[in-house]
C-alpha cells in the first residue's frame, strides 16, 4: 500500500494537476497535499477551502446516487470554465485534484482510480 | 429554523451568513466575559444562559491548558459526538474580542465550518462599528451582564 505522500507525489507529477490532496471525507480537513503548481507568487492559496467543500459535494453525491440505488459513486468529476475537480472516494479518504482545461483527464483519472484501490 | 437574534444589529448578517454557509444548526456568539451578542437555533434563554457560561468557562480553561502544554492558548476547540459536533472559537473585531459556539451534524464538516468560521471572522472585522460600544469588560457583575444580554435576545423575562 503507497503511503499517503507518496499518492500525493505521484498524482501531482502527472501533467495539468495542479494540486493534488488527501483529504478526510468525513471532516473535510487536508490530510496530505502537493504544493500549488503554476499558480502565481502571492495568489491566495485556495487549497484548504477546495479540500472542505469537494469532501463535503461527494458527500452529497454518495447521496444521490444511493437515492437512486446506483450504489457508491466510482469517480466524481466538476467540468468549471477554466479546469476540473476531480474527486475519488477510498473509504475513509478522498483524493482530490484541480486540473488544467488541456490536462490529459483519463490519465489523470486512471492515477486516481489505482491510488484510490491502493487505499481501499 | 430560526433567523438569528442579537443583541448588537450589526452581527446579524455575518451570523445569518454563517449559519446558512456552514450549515449549523446553532449558534451563539458571545463575548468572552460570557455576555450574548447573538445565537441562532435556542428558543430559550436559559439554554443559552449555560451555554454561554459553559463557552467562558471552557474558552478561559483552554487558554491555560494551551500555555501550559504549548506555550500558547488554544483559540479553536472541536468535538465530535456521535451525532452532533461542537465547533468553538475566537473571533476577533478590533480589539474586541468574541467567542463563537456552534453546533452542527453530518449535513456539514469541520472543515466547512472552519473555513466559513474564515469569512465570518473577516465579515466581523469589516462590519465592525467605528467605535464599540462601551461596557464590554467585565464589570465584575457577571449575571447582570449575563441577564441585559438575554433580555436583549429573548425579551424581558416574563414576556419570553
Amino acid at each position: 500500500m503507497k503511503a499517503l505522500g507518496q499518492v500525493v507525489a505521484t498524482l501531482s507529477h502527472v501533467p495539468g494537476v495542479v494540486v493534488a490532496m488527501v483529504v478526510g471525507a468525513v471532516d473535510g480537513l487536508i490530510i496530505e497535499t502537493s504544493p500549488l503548481i503554476g499558480v502565481s507568487p502571492g495568489a491566495p492559496d485556495t487549497r484548504k477551502h477546495t479540500a472542505a467543500l469537494a469532501a463535503y459535494l461527494y458527500s452529497k453525491v454518495t447521496r444521490a446516487s444511493d437515492a437512486a440505488r446506483l450504489g457508491t459513486p466510482a469517480f466524481m468529476r466538476l467540468e468549471a470554465e477554466r479546469g476540473h475537480i476531480f474527486v475519488v472516494g477510498a473509504r475513509d479518504l478522498v483524493l482530490v485534484t484541480i486540473i488544467t482545461p488541456d490536462a490529459n483527464l483519463g490519465r489523470v483519472r486512471l492515477e486516481m482510480m489505482n491510488a484510490a484501490r491502493d487505499k481501499s | 429554523m430560526s433567523d438569528p437574534t442579537v443583541a448588537e444589529g450589526w452581527v446579524a448578517a455575518p451570523l445569518t451568513r454563517l449559519k446558512e454557509d456552514a450549515r449549523l444548526i446553532s449558534g451563539v456568539l458571545l463575548y468572552p466575559t460570557g455576555r450574548a451578542v447573538g445565537q441562532f437555533g435556542f428558543s430559550n434563554a436559559a439554554d443559552v444562559m449555560s451555554i454561554c457560561a459553559l463557552t467562558s468557562a471552557i474558552n478561559a480553561s483552554a487558554r491555560e491548558l494551551g500555555r501550559q502544554l504549548d506555550g500558547k492558548p488554544f483559540y479553536e476547540m472541536h468535538h465530535t459526538g456521535s451525532e452532533r459536533q461542537v465547533f468553538m472559537a475566537r473571533a476577533s473585531a478590533g480589539a474586541q474580542e468574541f467567542l463563537f459556539v456552534g453546533v452542527f451534524d453530518r449535513e456539514s464538516s469541520l472543515g466547512v465550518v472552519e473555513i466559513y468560521f474564515a469569512e465570518f471572522q473577516k465579515a466581523l472585522e469589516q462590519l465592525r462599528p467605528e467605535k464599540q460600544a462601551t461596557g464590554k469588560g467585565p464589570s465584575g457583575d457577571f449575571e447582570g451582564e449575563l441577564n441585559r444580554s438575554l433580555d436583549a435576545l429573548f425579551g424581558p423575562i416574563g414576556k419570553r
